[in-house]
């Protein structure tokens, strides 16, 4: 740490010596030297007559009479002998000086490090964020990706080959698993059309056979029971066609409906019904307007208020309210032994209703979904609920 | 009375006629477009029954050049599509009726019948059964001149069953015709058994014969 200092100081102290060589000529020698002791600040040269006195460093503690205050000195003491006489020759050099620069330039590296760094992230971070701008627009737009809704994937062209290869291959994975969709989708609508008419000639024929005079019980029986099985599989592929359809977008049609003149006309026609079982509609409806497609709508809630007549027991109430953009079916009855998240699935049925298609919920669910209404179902005090919000984003479907 | 079948579905055409002919119903079938043209253009017929999707073409053709040669003759259409732009175009050029595979035989007779009715008497016209008589414009049934009261689906079911006269009718059949699209709550109550016994109180009550009979297993059949 003192090297510095120290060198300094033994050059400082070897010019005087070789100086002081060069005026060993002048007679009065010894008062000058008393002289320049006197005048010197930093050197002090004083006649001792202590030999044994060696050349050596030390630290010594000043006061400095301008700051008041004790500052560090090094100082260099050697014996010296001029014209035959012994001295002691000091020099010092203030130590603050030298800490003060070490100070000042390792604050002056210190900033121009961090200034650098700084630099170096700022570069760096727009660096990269220029570089990885195409991966993130082609990262973005996979996430807003939904397979029955967007079309392709759009990616950004960058000159990047890594990038360009990535792209290719997410554009070409989601028109393919599009494509392997829609024919999926197509698939269902065109195996349900095609089911249509082998159960016409299926049904015709059974409709032929009754007819029959000479038919035994059994026979009669067994013809009922086909009938049975055979206006399941009617109602069952009709559903399904109803359901492929909405999924393919064949309900483009929209006009603004009042949801209210639609539910008391379906109710009306429910009463005839319902009454058979002892079963009350206790309704309170007021206008509700949305802009759908009148069919959608009328299959939304004449399925709502089937399945609540459905499964009322018999003599139950059915209560239909109506009335700021929120519709709710409630009917009393035993609390589902299903999952209630399964509710609206496809074929999730309550029980082994033999009647029931399982299909009737998930089609509400579909058109809900398809306009953005939020349907919810809920168990409270002994009533299935089912609250349907009508509020729509944009008055059209998101297709 | 000519009924023209239309239809490519052999095995379907032969339960039609089948089913048709045991009325006093005359059936002819043109399996395409063309020979549909053909028999239109030379001879009437008093319903025509039409398919869309014909091998040849859609039917629709049929019905257009049906209209342009000024017949009268009345139209169902009868499609596996189910297409509401079908049913409008159908209707739009002059269809009288439209229905949608697969449907129960009863329920293509009761719409034949009607039909025809309309086109026979021009709409004014009571349809009669023994001592029954129904005005299909009133909506109103007597029963040796007696008024009966009837709720519509009552009215409903006993002009359905008269229109299948002597022919078995499934309750599926009929719960599909008094429901129209939504016959899936029916058989949670026995709806059908429970109108079909008021039906018949109100007849009998009325002094009208108990011409209702039940068929084991199979539904009921309305005959004297």
């Amino acid at each position: 740490m003192y090297e510095e200092v120290d060198e300094s100081l033994a050059v400082q102290s070897e010019n005087f010596f070789k100086h002081i060589k060069t005026f060993e000529y002048l007679d009065d020698l010894e008062m000058d030297i008393g002289i320049w002791d006197q005048l010197s600040n930093d050197i002090t040269i004083t006649p001792t007559s202590d030999h044994a006195i060696e050349r050596h460093y030390s630290n010594v503690s000043l006061f400095d009479s301008v700051e008041h205050e004790l500052k560090p000195y090094r100082i260099l003491s050697t014996p010296v002998e001029i014209k035959g006489k012994h001295y002691l020759f000091a020099v010092r050099m203030s130590l603050v000086d030298n800490d003060d620069l070490v100070m000042v330039l390792a604050s002056v590296q210190v900033v121009i490090v961090v200034l650098l760094a700084v630099a170096m992230l700022f570069v760096n971070k727009r660096l990269s964020e220029r570089l990885w701008r195409p991966f993130y627009h082609t990262l973005n737009q996979l996430k807003a990706y939904e397979l029955d809704k967007s079309e392709s994937i759009q990616p950004a062209n960058t000159a990047i080959v890594e990038f360009n290869d990535l792209n290719k291959t997410v554009a070409h994975l989601t028109d393919r698993n599009r494509k392997v969709f829609l024919q999926q989708k197509e698939f269902i609508e065109n195996a349900s059309h095609e089911l249509q008419t082998p159960l016409a000639i299926f049904q015709s024929k059974l409709d032929v056979l009754m007819q029959n005079t000479t038919l035994n019980e059994d026979a009669a029986a067994t013809i009922g029971e086909l009938e049975e099985a055979t206006h399941r599989m009617m109602r069952l592929n009709r559903n399904l066609l109803l359901l492929s359809k909405i999924d393919n977008d064949q309900f483009t049609e929209s006009s603004n409906v009042d949801l209210s003149v639609v539910a008391s006309r379906i109710l009306d026609n429910l009463r005839s019904f319902a009454e058979v079982g002892g079963i009350t509609f206790n309704t309170s409806l007021f206008p509700v307007v949305v802009n759908a497609n009148s069919t959608l709508i009328e299959i939304l809630l004449s399925n709502l208020f089937q399945n609540a007549v459905r499964y009322s027991g018999n003599n139950g109430v059915v209560e239909v309210l109506l009335a700021n953009d929120v519709l709710t079916v409630s009917n009393m009855g035993q609390p589902l032994k299903m999952i209630s998240e399964t509710l609206f699935n496809r074929f999730s049925k309550e029980g082994v209703s033999e009647s029931s298609t399982g299909l009737g919920l998930a089609i509400v669910k579909r058109i809900c979904d398809f306009y953005g209404y939020n349907i919810r179902y809920s168990y409270v005090n002994g009533k299935h609920v089912f609250d349907v919000a009508f509020r729509q984003v944009e008055a059209s479907p998101v297709a | 009375m000519k009924i023209l079948i239309i239809e490519d579905e052999k095995e379907l055409v032969k339960s039609m006629t089948q089913f048709l002919r045991q009325e006093s119903y005359v059936c002819e079938v043109a399996e395409t477009a063309t020979e549909a043209g053909e028999k239109i253009l030379m001879y009437d017929y008093d319903c025509i029954l039409l398919d869309l999707s014909l091998p040849d073409g859609n039917g629709l053709k049929v019905l257009e050049s049906l209209k342009a040669s000024k017949k009268t003759d009345g139209v169902i259409i009868i499609t596996a599509k189910n297409s509401l732009e079908d049913r409008v175009a159908g209707l739009n050029l002059g269809a009288d009726d439209y229905l949608s595979k697969p449907f129960y035989m009863p329920e293509l007779m009761a719409r034949v019948s009607a039909v025809i009715r309309r086109k026979r008497f021009d709409g004014n016209n009571t349809l009669t059964f023994h001592e029954i008589t129904i005005d299909l414009m009133g909506k109103i049934v007597t029963i040796n001149g007696k008024s009966l009261e009837l709720t519509r689906k009552e009215y409903d079911l006993l002009l359905f069953l008269v229109s299948n006269k002597n022919r078995v009718v499934s309750k599926n059949a009929i719960a599909e015709h008094l429901s129209g699209d939504d016959a899936e709550l029916l058989d949670k109550f026995d709806f059908i058994y429970s109108h079909m016994k008021n039906l018949k109180k109100k007849i009998s009550e009325a002094g009208g014969m108990d011409y209702i009979k039940t068929v084991y297993g199979l539904g009921y059949k309305f005959t004297s």
